[in-house]
């Protein structure tokens, strides 16, 4: 299966791991669950089983926050993941629904443009013209079809529908009901129904959630990680996935690049140098761990096919100067002025220095 | 070795915890002991009878009589097991005694680093496979206290046991004479006591107290310990303080949550109450917190509880839940919960019949009589002192600030400083301390602020500080005291050779005699010693002002300035001629520091005293010096740059002795104007620039005294209705 498409869904790629875990897990099982929430947490954070299976972790933070997120599910209550872009939101509740549901493919994805029909309901035209209005004629929402189910729907980034779109899941969510008028009926979830919504709090262009719909929703915040120890295990964790579902002949990244790429992002985020002796200029984008990951996978990608098949300054050189500079004009100059100042300084990152100088001499600067 | 006789029941437990709370009352409910040891200084053993008249949290403050600062703190909350047994040995009349080491032998010595090393709990909660030792002992010990405590007990002596075997070199000397003391005082109990004793210790010295060896021993042990005369009383604690680690045992982050859990344990709905507790410390700052809300937090702090095996909902999973469903995920009300709730601003009460210094009585008094109770949370007030009432509760607080007792701060940005006071009053409940070292100044907050301030007037050596302790006199209203400051402000002027020091005490002086006559002091007292100052820094004035270096002639200048406000503004014109006469000498003398002398020229020339004529003659002259030239224009200039954009009479003083300067002459004086003008802010130079710029049309034309009568009563009005005046 994992063979033969881009993107192998989260059950589908670790769907070994699913299976030991269901195996051994003799907890008690919420309705419709099929893993025990412990065994859920244990999915999401990685250990090992009583039968020796690996479970990688998927999500590497704060353990608190994943207990919050998997006892909002298991008392039937919807979770609202808020976060800045690239803290692993749709990452988490991706995996949480192949967890609890094994299914993470009922997805709404929230844009300027997402109408109700997505949410609740649409109708297959043709049908209705020559039928009538009929149960057959109905088109359900992937909500639609998680409340029959009784499984997890996502909501991605609920704050870019529009307000009006938000607000038709205040019904869903507290009558655990949606009233389908033109059939005179109603759908009523079954047990283990729940959603996953998904918001970042730091885009432009958001719809602020109504407190109506707000207090529907268990909060829980992911923070950026809180750490650069951290945040190199993540980048270097989730390179090394993406590089084997994307059969790169590279050998895995050396953690010495991906801890200074990590360090860049790191640096230009906050500000100011690690050891906080330089100010910086903060560039326009958000620079999250997600780019990150991906300037390492291009530059994974570059060294395969075009260099030597190791990782190395100038596969990471593009990657990093298209990570940064989003804005021709200030995040060029950021991007100078932290060369200049910190690249440049550092007598083992000459190598990037050079590298990226050639880059900017090529197009941008 | 002896083994402890059986009538002997040992309860280890953690001190501020609620479950042991719940063992001990519910041992002493099933023992009904004949005698009760609890871990204290035993010097407090006299205060036990006063438990009854006590509303906790409590605090044990005793210190050494010879020197009352040095003291310590023994805090008791409700859900203290210590207090469950002091309550319960006050109810059931049975004798309790403190069995501690005497607080003697500790008040004031440094605790040995050694006997912190080991965390006893954190040890065995690592070994049970949790990462937090108070919840291990929440979930193991407390969660059953109740069921069965003794056998409780003996499992927590057993696993203590198990640990000092282990880490018996990490037991430092301190602990070792306080278990031997322990020991003394349980075989002086087995002497006297015929029934059960129950002993309330810490779990940690559970294993010291098992078994009985000779007396010989601890005796030897406890040889040599110094000896104090110690005394106390029970003082008010709050939960805030009870956070802080302080005094006894280590502190606890969240008293609030314990004694929620001790005052819920019977009904069983800690967690329901909880939230709706937290919904309406939310609701009170406008925050969003229906009951519904209250519902789903209820359904996820237990789900929680369930999937990490916890028996009830613990502080960590009720807090998590109040941040995912009533804050949504925002930290700021999540802090308001945690202070108001997790940790409380609970404070605590001590009844009437308390012995407690006469002094503290003197300060409950006041504070009934005042209407000003003590409150941990700050408070903002705004004093009128034409009110009786108000000029005494302002009395009392600058009086408790003499003595150290800082209750009220004043808030200088919020001040009027006329016949106004702002305050911001809060009672930190260690502030015991501070009234029980005053308490050998004097039996009342007045006697003893006036004894505290006449020797303060004794010992001051310089016109500074006489004059700030004749301020503080005249503030707390104490006559004696203001008779002694007065004193000693004469003796050290006329010990005083520096003129600036003189002037530099005028501007405080000034501002208690104008507004002395609000505090009940004859302002002409204050006059007198005003114009004592004046005089004696007027005569030293221009002699001062010679062979001086540029950071003193800095100092001359401030000195001027300020001796010439408060010359406007308390002395009589006799004084004020004085004061004018010295400046004039001053500006006379050609060898005097040129900042000193530009100002008291300018100062002269604002005053009418020397006319624009002889002021330019003085620019002018200071231009063709050669040295301190600058300093002369800077003196003259400084600070004013505003002035002199906005006074069409300075600017034309200036503007006139420029233009008439010859190119030569404005060629030599460029420099030091230069530098002159370079003391102002870029912001003030512009403003300058702009000003000279715009010539002669900017001037602005003289008031002529015709305006509309309708429309400036209407700006008075509204300027009266906002400084508050009445007609």
């Amino acid at each position: 299966m994992t063979e033969s498409v881009l993107r192998p869904s989260a059950e589908q790629q670790y769907a070994a791991e699913l299976e030991a875990l269901a195996a051994v897990d003799d907890r008690p099982k919420p309705p419709m669950w099929r893993l025990s929430p412990q065994a859920v947490v244990r999915y999401v954070l990685g250990g090992e089983l009583s039968d020796g299976t690996k479970i990688t972790p998927k999500y590497v933070g704060d353990r608190r926050i994943v207990e919050v997120a998997v006892a909002t599910l298991a008392t039937d209550r919807a979770l609202l993941l808020v976060g800045v872009p690239g803290t692993a939101k749709s990452w988490l509740s991706e995996h949480l629904a192949a967890a609890v549901s094994g299914d993470s493919t009922l997805v709404v994805q929230g844009t300027a443009g997402t109408s109700e029909e997505s949410v609740r309901y649409g109708w297959n035209y043709a049908r209705l013209i020559a039928e009538g209005p009929s149960e057959a004629a109905l088109v359900p929402s992937p909500v639609l079809r998680a409340m029959r189910t009784g499984a997890i729907a996502r909501v991605e980034e609920l704050t870019r529908m529009p307000s009006e779109v938000q607000d038709s899941l205040i019904t869903v969510l507290s009558e655990k009901a949606l009233p389908v008028p033109e059939l005179n009926f109603q759908v009523q979830a079954v047990p283990g129904f729940s959603i996953i919504a998904t918001a970042n709090d730091r885009d432009r262009g958001v719809n602020q959630m109504s407190s109506a719909l707000a207090r529907r929703f268990n909060t829980v915040v992911l923070p950026p990680p809180a750490s650069e120890d951290a945040e190199v295990e993540i980048v270097s964790s989730r390179a090394a996935q993406l590089g084997r579902a994307l059969q790169l002949p590279a050998e895995p990244p050396a953690l010495e690049e991906v801890r200074r790429v990590v360090r860049v992002f790191r640096e230009l985020r906050g500000g100011s140098t690690v050891d906080g002796r330089t100010q910086l200029k903060k560039p326009s984008g958000s620079l999250s761990t997600a780019e990150a990951i991906s300037v390492i996978t291009s530059g994974m990608a570059l060294a395969a096919h075009f260099g030597d098949g190791k990782l190395g300054a100038d596969e990471l050189a593009s990657g990093l100067l298209g990570a940064v500079v989003k804005d021709r004009v200030s995040d060029t100059a950021a991007w100078q002025e932290y060369l200049e100042a910190v690249v440049k300084e550092r007598p083992e990152w000459r190598d990037l220095y050079r590298a990226c100088q050639d880059h900017d001499l090529a197009g941008y600067a | 070795m002896p083994k402890l006789p059986e009538r002997v029941t040992l309860l280890g437990i953690r001190h501020h915890g609620p479950g042991s709370a719940r063992m001990v009352a519910a041992a002493l409910a099933a023992i009904e002991p004949a005698l009760v040891l609890v871990e204290g200084p035993p010097e407090a053993d006299g205060l036990v009878a006063h438990v009854g008249g006590l509303t906790p949290p409590v605090a044990l403050l005793l210190h050494d009589e010879t020197d009352p600062a040095t003291a310590a703190f023994w805090p008791f909350a409700g859900f203290s097991p210590e207090w469950q047994a002091l309550r319960w040995a006050d109810e059931h009349q049975v004798p309790l005694r403190f069995f501690d080491l005497a607080a003697a032998a500790t008040l004031g010595e440094e605790d040995e680093p050694d006997r912190v090393a080991i965390d006893p709990l954190g040890l065995l909660a690592e070994a049970a496979g949790f990462d937090d030792p108070e919840r291990w002992w929440e979930d193991v010990v407390e969660q059953h206290a109740a069921a069965d405590p003794i056998g409780l007990a003996q499992a927590v002596a057993e696993a203590m046991t198990a640990l000092r075997e282990e880490f018996a070199d990490h037991v430092g000397q301190r602990t070792l004479r306080r278990e031997a003391a322990m020991r003394q005082a349980l075989r002086k109990g087995l002497k006297e006591v015929e029934g059960p004793i129950m002993v309330v210790c810490g779990a940690w010295h559970v294993p010291a107290l098992l078994e009985l060896p000779s007396a010989t021993a601890d005796s030897a042990l406890l040889k040599g310990l110094p000896k104090k005369k110690i005394s106390g009383t029970w003082v008010p604690w709050s939960h805030g303080r009870l956070a802080n680690a302080s005094g006894y045992g280590a502190g606890i982050a969240s008293p609030g949550w314990y004694a929620h859990l001790w005052e819920t344990a019977d009904a069983g709905d800690a967690v329901p109450r909880w939230f709706a507790r937290a919904c309406a410390v939310l609701r009170e700052e406008d925050l969003p917190a229906s009951t519904a809300s209250a519902v789903e937090a209820v359904r996820l702090a237990d789900a929680l509880a369930a999937m990490r095996g916890r028996p009830s909902p613990g502080l960590a999973e009720v807090s998590e839940a109040t941040l995912a469903v009533l804050c949504g995920g925002d930290d700021t009300p999540l802090r308001l919960v945690h202070d108001k709730l997790v940790v409380g601003e609970e404070l605590g009460m001590v009844g009437a019949g308390v012995p407690r210094s006469p002094l503290a009585a003197d300060l409950e008094r006041l504070q009934r009589r005042l209407r000003l109770p003590a409150s941990a949370i700050e408070k903002q007030m705004r004093l009128d002192l034409r009110k009786d009432m108000d000029r005494q509760r302002s009395k009392l607080l600058r009086r408790l600030r003499v003595l150290d007792v800082p209750w009220g701060e004043t808030d200088h940005t919020n001040s009027t400083g006329t016949f106004a006071e702002a305050w911001r009053v809060r009672w930190d409940p260690s502030m015991a301390v501070a009234v029980a070292a005053a308490a050998r100044h004097g039996t009342t907050v007045e006697a003893a602020a006036e004894q505290v301030l006449r020797q303060r007037a004794e010992d001051a050596d310089r016109v500074a500080k006489a004059g700030e302790v004749l301020e503080q006199s005249v503030f707390c209203e104490s006559p004696t005291a203001v008779a002694a400051a007065r004193r000693a402000l004469d003796r050290c002027a006329a010990a005083a050779t520096d003129a600036a020091e003189l002037l530099q005490a005028l501007p405080s002086l000034a501002s208690t005699v104008r507004y002395g006559s609000v505090r009940g002091t004859d302002p002409e007292l204050l006059r007198s010693a005003l114009h004592g100052l004046l005089a004696r820094g007027a005569v030293g004035l221009p002699l001062a002002c010679r062979n001086v270096d540029d950071d003193t002639a800095d100092q001359l200048v401030a000195a001027l300035d300020a001796a010439q406000d408060a010359a406007g503004l308390a002395a009589d014109d006799d004084h004020r001629a004085v004061w004018r006469d010295a400046l004039l000498r001053l500006v006379a003398l050609t060898d005097a520091h040129g900042l000193p002398a530009g100002r008291a020229t300018r100062l002269l020339w604002e005053s009418g005293d020397l006319d624009t004529d002889s002021v330019a003659a003085r620019l002018h002259r200071a231009v063709s010096a050669t040295a301190g030239a600058t300093a002369f224009v800077a003196g003259f200039l400084r600070g004013s740059a505003a002035l002199l954009a906005a006074d069409d009479r300075l600017f034309a003083l200036i503007d006139n002795w420029l233009t008439g300067l010859s190119p030569e002459a404005f060629a030599d004086a460029l420099p030091l104007l230069r530098r002159a003008v370079g003391e102002f802010s870029s912001a003030e130079r512009r403003t300058l620039g702009d000003r000279v710029m715009a010539g002669d049309s900017r001037a602005v034309a003289a008031p002529t005294g015709d305006w509309d009568e309708d429309r400036a009563e209407r700006l008075a009005a509204h300027v009266r209705e906002l400084i508050g005046a009445t007609s």
